[in-house]
């Protein structure tokens, strides 16, 4: 009975966190409160609980305070110092993977990458932004982080505003599009990687593994349905011409790098997917290699030394918002293991078994995953994947790709509380309901395909797959 | 201890909690700012041709063409431009660009603001033929007009609803030409694949002829151009000065 009544007060807590999530509250603050909760009522609940229930549950047992099995080692030290602690390899790539995206940025190669391609499309808009979101898919696929999102979008949309595009729409396409990209995006996969299993766990769940067997599917399928739907917004809307004027700053324009450095935005990813290459390694090969073909370490060895370094500074701090948060996140999802016994006793019987049924259900409650809601996995979809994870059994691939699509497709690269989806907002001038307004429908088209690449390609996995 | 000390004790505590997420938000740089009549001044004495290097810093095929490409094409649309402005009055018997717009059954509006509340858009023609003024940005530059200093520089040519009636008008009568239309006929060849081949007009032509077109109308001392700082100094000074920055920068008479 007291298990029951515990049950209920955690998911309580759990549409609370939602609650303050969708409200846009600091989420590292609101996720280290949900921690501390979590932590408290499990452990109080040991004390009052059925002996059976206990019995049952082998995460709640400890043997008094100190001591190897006792409650702090056991427990607590668990949930506040291994559980961060883990995250740190993921961390070390988000690093990298920024210094990289700087790398490309300083070097030219991802902004005459971009004017390069708009020179084959020319009068025809179509054609130039199918071209467009094609190479604004790759160059994501290895960058990530606000800064070199911003980085291309001052000059992918001032572009397509001219090509008369309406801006709402020349936003919509580059959002969905940086989206796709992330997809196969090693640093992302590495840190969504990390909310199912432990960096070391199930070593043959690799990006090359995951690429073959789901991610390609998703890019594709975000990436075309994007495209096709900016083409039916644009065959909607008149095209205009207008007179208008925004200053781009005095700054010299940047000369272009060289053509055949081009290439150096996806070598990290192909190196990483066909060879197995590490990430970080195809970072620095690929990042020195641009710096060097781009006549930037051309000046003394301590110019250059502070070069290299200014990029790392800059990027890291590109990542920084993000890290307080990553770095509470892996608490909250330990403490979930000791909660979920008492989400089981309440919600056992309700939670669907079935990955037929958990796709629909998922592909229903899409818009579920906007606003930092309870299906996104950077707002407090880890939550709910804590108790998913716990209460039923699927194997981790599974579970990664449904999650994967609330978090990336709808969150990333449909919801205005994505960081770099506000910025676009402020530059463009574009009304946030007018951008949902064409993203939402995106969401859902791209999001059902991808749930049904999902129970084609990732169900019924053999025993391996599962911990 | 009273209720409101309490409240504003554990205010800190709640703002901490609950502040909203600080997601990065966007910021426009601070430029150097300027007076607007040496802005004035100076944007009016650039010749229009001398605009060409500003003009086609917004073309996206910009990085295709050499110089001597640009200052060819910038002279042929800013006098194709100009001759469509004479064979439109001599057609229609006016130069007055609102009755020319009558004439040729345009539907002109004059909206505050631009539905999607986008503040620096000026006028747009939307085919077939749709024109829309924004009163706004003309109400803005009209209460600038008022000083006298501005309005000397500015001359009394200028009535800013008419230029840029005149601007849009152009792009109606581009596309009912475009088969013999300069603007329209000058290509530039992106690739080619064997038979396959992609060529492309060149969009800053457009913007350069109806520019002359404008200007010719309106019979403007100077470029149009001007406006584009003009007017968005009734929004922003900074945004303003940042543009006039920019533009001397490219013209070249550099911006002390
Ligand atoms: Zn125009």
């Amino acid at each position: 009975m007291v298990e029951f009544i515990i049950g209920i007060i955690l998911l309580l807590t759990f549409f609370g966190l939602a609650y303050y999530c969708i409200k846009g509250h600091n989420l590292m603050i609101g996720f280290l409160v949900i921690t501390i909760i979590w932590t408290v009522l499990p452990l109080l609940g040991t004390l009052f609980a059925s002996s059976d229930f206990l019995a049952a549950n082998e995460v709640l047992q400890y043997n008094g305070v100190l001591g190897n099995d006792g409650l702090v080692k056991k427990i607590l030290n668990n949930i506040y110092q291994t559980a961060p602690e883990g995250w740190g390899t993921t961390l070390v790539n988000v690093c990298w993977g920024a210094w990289f995206g700087r790398v490309m940025m300083d070097t030219g190669i991802a902004s005459t990458l971009i004017r390069k391609t708009v020179e084959l499309g020319g009068d025809k808009p179509i054609v130039t932004i199918t071209l467009l979101n094609i190479v604004t898919a790759l160059i994501f696929t290895a960058m990530t982080g606000a800064g070199p999102v911003i980085a291309i979008g001052v000059i992918v949309l001032p572009i397509l505003m001219s090509l008369g595009v309406p801006k709402a729409i020349a936003l919509f396409s580059f959002m969905g599009s940086v989206a796709a990209g992330i997809y196969l995006n090693p640093v992302n996969f590495a840190q969504y990687r990390a909310f199912f299993i432990q960096p070391d766990q199930m070593p043959d769940f690799t990006l090359s593994w995951y690429a073959a067997h789901w991610g390609y599917a998703a890019l594709i399928i975000m990436l075309v349905v994007t495209t096709i739907l900016t083409g039916i917004f644009l065959k909607k809307s008149k095209t205009s011409r207008a007179w208008a004027a925004q200053t781009r700053g005095a700054s010299t324009p940047q000369k272009d790098a060289p053509l055949y450095t081009l290439i150096l935005p996806i070598v990290p990813v192909v190196l990483n997917i066909a060879l197995g290459f590490s990430v970080i390694g195809g970072f620095v090969l690929a990042g020195f290699a641009g710096l060097f073909l781009c006549g930037r370490m051309k000046g003394t060895f301590k110019e250059n030394c502070q070069l290299v370094n200014k990029l790392y500074y800059d990027g890291v701090v590109d990542t920084a918002p993000l890290v307080g948060f990553l770095l509470t996140l892996p608490m909250f999802n330990t403490v979930a293991t000791y909660a979920s016994p008492y989400f089981t006793v309440v919600l056992g019987e309700v939670i669907p078994t079935s990955e037929l049924v958990i796709c629909i259900v998922f592909a229903v409650l899409i818009f579920m995953g906007l606003f930092r809601g309870p299906l996104t996995l950077v707002g407090c979809g880890a939550a709910t994947l804590g108790v998913l994870s716990n209460v039923a059994s699927f194997s981790v691939p599974f579970l990664y790709a449904i999650f994967a699509i609330p978090t990336i497709t709808v969150n990333i690269g449909s919801c205005i509380t994505q960081s770099w989806v506000a910025w676009g907002l402020a530059y463009t001038k574009v009304e946030s309901s007018d951008f949902l307004k064409l993203s939402i429908p995106n969401a859902y088209v791209t999001g059902i395909l991808q749930y049904v690449a999902v129970f084609l390609m990732l169900t019924g996995l053999g025993a391996a797959w599962y911990i | 201890m009273t209720k409101d000390d309490l409240k504003q004790a554990l205010q800190p505590i709640a703002r901490g909690l609950f502040g909203k997420q600080g997601t990065n938000r966007y910021q426009r740089p601070v430029f150097t700012s300027y007076p607007l009549e040496t802005m004035l001044a100076d944007l009016t004495a650039i010749p229009p041709l001398a605009w060409y290097p500003y003009v086609f810093s917004r073309e996206p095929l910009n990085g295709k063409f050499n110089d001597g490409q640009r200052r060819e094409w910038m002279e042929k649309a800013w006098k194709c431009g100009e001759e469509y402005a004479e064979k439109m009055s001599a057609e229609f018997g006016t130069e007055n660009p609102v009755l020319l717009a009558n004439a040729m059954k345009m539907k002109v509006e004059y909206p505050t603001l631009p539905e999607k509340t986008d503040r620096v858009l000026f006028a747009e023609f939307r085919d077939p033929d749709n024109i829309r003024i924004y009163m706004d940005a003309v109400k803005k530059a009209d209460r600038l007009l008022s000083d006298d200093r501005v309005r000397e520089i500015l001359t009394d040519k200028l009535n800013v609803s008419k230029l840029l009636l005149a601007h849009e008008l152009f792009h109606y009568v581009e596309e009912k030409y475009k088969d013999e239309i300069y603007t329209q006929q000058e290509k530039i060849r992106l690739w080619s694949l064997g038979p396959v081949h992609n060529d492309s007009t060149i969009y800053a032509l457009g913007e350069i002829a109806a520019m002359g077109f404008a200007a010719k109308l309106n019979d403007l001392p100077y470029a149009p151009w001007v406006m584009d700082v003009f007017l968005v100094y009734g929004y922003s000074e900074n945004e303003a000065c940042g543009l006039y920055d920019e533009i001397m920068t490219l013209v070249g008479k550099g911006g002390d």
